[in-house]
């Protein structure tokens, strides 16, 4: 037995977990419809995905959500897990599934999938037929995969860098590149069996102001950890960012270095897909507002050219929100795709160089690490701070790095710290503030900047 | 000056965290930020560990109120914190409550300055002046 089996026989051998039969989950994986696969449908698409976010603990209530999201036209069907699953609590999720089902009170703010169970869920994944992504949060999914893909769940978000950086403030990050190792292996090895497994990193981030050369190298770097596993369908992402053309501009740019880098490790035969991140910042609490802003979302991911987008609704800034307002955003967002005919074409050559220049030099800088793999590289680089994510959480991110919108609210680098950012790009960045100020009004500005769209 | 801060109890919320630490560096503190989800055991380690006079925690979730009423019996377990200048910040309460009410029920816990909802250099601007009279600065 391969030392990756026995571990997967360690894994699923947990008292949450009701006799995984593995010769089974296989033969559903290879004989599972064609439409279930998001790679499938990226394959044959003629339009842009649209996917909303939604989790909910019972299954009733999961279900009559997906059927909400179904006759709203929806493309792709999410499925975000709580958070005790997340940190590997099954026995807390398994209590307030339990109070949840018995009160009719929402007790998790997610679905608990390994505590529903593979055969459970597969009912539901297969009684719809649409592809489902796994949304959820956690340094060491191999449960929490391993019972996804049983149930039909053939797209995984999440990274080691991704997932943890902006939620964790100490989870050893070494472990999470091997817990996801484990990932990237399963997903390759279901792959072979039927289309593949579309893995997707989650490029928002902190969604705080990050700048677009770190968003990118994260997501080069999540790409490339997960194609030297085998896998062959994944997509990068990103979210909005406050400035119209810096949105094209990294759109531009990450199509560009994503297939540069896949090729100069051999894997050009992978798919690579762009979904973009309707605005993940702070919302206006005035609900037609938010409307607007999903809108605007909407034109910008057809201007940047995205494969899927991923929807907000006008009730995000009062918390989870209702099914019905959920699939209205899905139903206005196929509208507004439908109608956006006609997009002139932007291409602005001079900020695609500077950020292309950029990504290449923290690249670099990863791949010069004297390690000797790709993990421990990046490993090396986020713990020495050439990878510095602004507002992470976590004790391993440098916080040296501080970056303010220039008047046309692009995001900049004005201190760069430990990152590599070229001199000439770095001139570039900071002549586009105005750096006069003292600390006290800059500090303001940040605030301002954070908030832009409240 | 030193400044111990950083977020209490399993709050992770990070941006104001990080601005705390940037606008006192800007006014010329030397700071060790503990960033957020800190116990406050760690709090009072730390001040003890660098030699801190000033102890700025920050809340944005509320929590701050259940961790505040076993300060003065956990600082009283420290020895030589007498003179350290305790503040609290940020949004303190679970739910809503005016500054009135809240204001003094802190200070009871143990804090000298204690500021809810207002704005940042607002509050840093009260403890330096604050550092002034006590003759610290």
């Amino acid at each position: 037995m391969s030392l990756l089996q026995e571990e997967r026989e360690i894994i699923l051998s947990n008292e949450y977990v009701d006799n995984f039969d593995f010769a089974e989950v296989e033969e559903f994986v290879k004989n599972a419809s064609k439409e279930l696969f998001i790679s499938h449908h990226f394959k044959k698409k003629t339009k842009m995905l649209v996917q909303p976010r939604g989790g909910f603990p019972t299954y009733k209530k999961q279900f009559a959500l997906n059927e909400f999201f179904v006759n709203a036209n929806v493309d792709v069907l999410p499925l975000t897990i709580d958070s005790n699953t997340r940190l590997n609590d099954y026995a807390t999720a398994k209590k307030m599934l339990r109070l949840s089902e018995e009160n009719d009170v929402d007790m998790l703010n997610g679905y608990p999938l390994v505590n529903h169970g593979y055969r459970n869920t597969r009912k539901m994944i297969t009684h719809f037929n649409k592809p489902v992504s796994l949304r959820h949060g956690t340094p060491d999914a191999r449960l929490l995969i391993e019972t996804a893909i049983a149930s039909g769940i053939f797209e995984i978000e999440g990274g080691p860098i991704t997932y943890l950086l902006p939620y964790s403030k100490n989870f050893p990050l070494d472990k999470a590149f091997l817990y996801w190792k484990y990932v990237e292996k399963i997903c390759a090895n279901y792959s072979r069996l039927n289309e593949p497994i579309n893995r997707e990193s989650f490029g928002p981030l902190t969604a705080t102001l990050v700048p677009p050369a770190i968003t990118i190298t994260i997501q080069l770097l999540e790409m490339l950890l997960s194609l030297e596993e085998g896998v062959k369908s994944f997509s990068v992402s990103f979210s909005q960012t406050g400035s119209v053309n810096q949105d094209i501009v990294m759109g531009a740019v990450i199509r560009k270095l994503s297939a540069h880098y896949a090729k100069e490790i051999g894997c050009e035969d992978a798919k690579i897909h762009l979904v973009y991140h309707q605005w993940m910042g702070a919302f206006p609490t005035n609900k037609s507002f938010a409307e607007q802003l999903i809108n605007m979302s909407t034109v910008i991911a057809s201007m940047v050219g995205a494969d899927k987008i991923i929807t907000k609704t006008r009730e995000e800034a009062s918390g989870i929100p209702t099914k019905e307002a959920n699939a209205a955003t899905v139903a206005n967002t196929q509208y507004t795709l439908g109608i956006l005919n006609g997009l002139p074409r932007i291409v602005d050559e001079e900020e695609e160089e500077i950020l292309t220049l950029e990504v290449h030099a923290i690249m670099e800088a990863v791949f010069n690490d004297p390690a000797d793999t790709l993990w421990r590289k990046v490993f090396n680089s986020i713990k020495s701070g050439i990878i510095d994510v602004p507002f992470s959480p976590h004790i391993i991110n440098h916080n040296e790095m501080i970056t303010i919108r220039d008047a046309k609210k692009n995001i900049r680098i004005i201190k760069r710290g430990n990152v590599p950012i070229p001199d000439r790009c770095y001139e570039y960045e900071k002549a586009q503030c105005d750096l006069s100020k003292d600390t006290t009004s800059i500090v303001n500005d940040i605030i301002h900047d954070i908030g832009i769209m409240q | 000056m030193k400044v111990v801060t950083g977020v209490v109890g399993n709050d992770i919320h990070v941006v104001a965290n990080r601005l705390i630490e940037l606008s006192l560096k800007a006014r010329g503190f030397e700071v060790f930020n503990l960033g957020v989800n800190t116990y406050l055991e760690e709090f009072f380690d730390a001040v003890v560990e660098t030699g801190a006079e000033v102890l700025l925690i920050s809340s944005l979730n509320g929590e701050a109120e259940g961790w505040s009423r076993e300060i003065k019996l956990l600082k009283s377990s420290y020895k030589g914190l007498d003179n350290l200048v305790m503040m609290i910040g940020g949004n303190l309460v679970v739910g809503s409550a005016d500054a009135e009410e809240i204001v003094p029920k802190y200070k009871n816990y143990g804090f000298d300055l204690v500021f809810h909802q207002v704005d940042l250099n607002t509050g840093l601007d009260t403890l330096e002046e604050y550092l002034k009279q006590r003759g610290m600065r």
